[in-house]
């Protein structure tokens, strides 16, 4: 797939209303805590970040929650699949798998649904479906892009 | 500009960590009748980019890039002599980074691009925290505030920060700049009055040397 194909489709993604943003926002740091927590009780955690990089992996879900706040509030679809690229190639480059994406990805999902109310889940979800749906894609780009 | 054989220079000397070497290059560059802009634009900035890519690549470690960071910031302060103007203006501009923004390379360039514009500057560096920077702000009572955002999501910050500088000083003329504002990310500040975008330390300059005719 190229950028042009995910551009149509990120296209397609809506922006969200400010009391999405708020809500997301403030809970922010209660996600990433969940989100820490959950993904260190994995016992396959270092097969899935790579050994020493358990600081880069909760680097990477304080980041995250701070840049979907952005997208939502300041909806760029450039940015969001550049960065996904930046941050695909990154974190690859320091010994994460592939399979990081998904786990992460379906944690944030689980989590969001425990935690944000169901009006706000429902407008903010189909970003993670959309990253979800094209993991491949971004591999795929990444790597082309090394 | 093609500079490839200085860039290439330039970032074996800070790999190696040598602050001699990359200075040698440094000076040489500007001996060869290159600009203060020519040089950070196109020999510093582009060499920043590349280490940054080393890291990203996994080829370079977080330490190797501070290790070269702080290197390009004593450079920069080595040629102060070239930058600082005798006949400064009254004006008086602000400089630094956003509330949680680390980088400051870019801003302090910024901050030198000011000064050989003859004006007064007071630089605070990275990650300068709202409430300070607007009471420093209103203690000095500047002509011009520069900020400067290197990452997407600190988007949130820098609109909060203009909003409580445009509600307590409305007049002052505030410039941005950063490579978070890439892609049209810089769109929402038409909303805002005396609010300039400057892509680049060229065009900052040509801003500047305006203002300066219009004194």
């Amino acid at each position: 797939m190229t950028k042009d194909v995910l551009t149509e489709s990120a296209n397609h993604l809506s922006q969200a209303c400010c009391e999405t943003i708020e809500e997301y926002k403030n809970k922010s740091s209660l996600l990433v805590s969940k989100m820490n927590a959950s993904m260190l009780k994995k016992s396959n955690l270092i097969n899935i970040v790579g050994s020493d990089n358990i600081e880069m992996m909760k680097d990477n879900h304080a980041n995250h929650v701070q840049f979907i706040s952005s997208i939502l509030k300041y909806k760029n679809t450039a940015v969001l699949i550049e960065t996904i690229i930046w941050v695909f190639r990154t974190y690859r480059s320091h010994g994460f798998s592939i399979e990081y994406w998904s786990v992460q990805l379906n944690e944030w999902i689980n989590i969001l649904k425990e935690e944000l109310s169901q009006n706000i889940f429902d407008e903010i979800i189909p970003y993670y479906k959309w990253m979800l749906l094209n993991i491949p894609s971004f591999v795929l780009l990444s790597e082309q892009n090394t | 500009m093609n500079q490839e054989t200085e860039k290439q220079a330039l970032l074996r000397a800070l790999l190696k960590g040598s602050r001699e070497n990359a200075s040698q290059v440094i000076k040489q560059f500007i001996d060869q009748d290159h600009t203060i802009i020519d040089l950070y634009e196109y020999l510093i900035k582009e060499t920043m980019y590349e280490i940054g890519y080393l890291w990203e690549t996994g080829k370079i470690s977080v330490a190797t890039e501070h290790l070269a960071s702080a290197i390009v910031e004593n450079l920069m302060n080595e040629i102060y002599h070239l930058i600082a103007t005798p006949e400064k203006k009254e004006d008086l501009a602000v400089i630094c980074s956003i509330e949680n923004e680390q980088h400051q390379i870019g801003s302090k360039m910024v901050s030198d691009v000011y000064e050989m514009n003859n004006w007064n500057t007071r630089y605070l560096g990275a990650n300068t925290p709202k409430n300070d920077l607007i009471h420093f702000v209103k203690s000095i009572n500047p002509k011009m505030l520069a900020l400067s955002m290197s990452l997407f999501f600190h988007l949130p910050e820098l609109e909060s920060t203009l909003q409580t500088i445009k509600k307590e000083l409305p007049g002052l003329l505030i410039i941005i700049g950063g490579q978070g504002l890439k892609h049209g990310s810089q769109d929402f500040l038409k909303n805002y009055q005396n609010v300039f975008y400057k892509p680049d330390l060229f065009s900052l300059d040509s801003f500047l040397k305006t203002q300066n005719q219009h004194d």
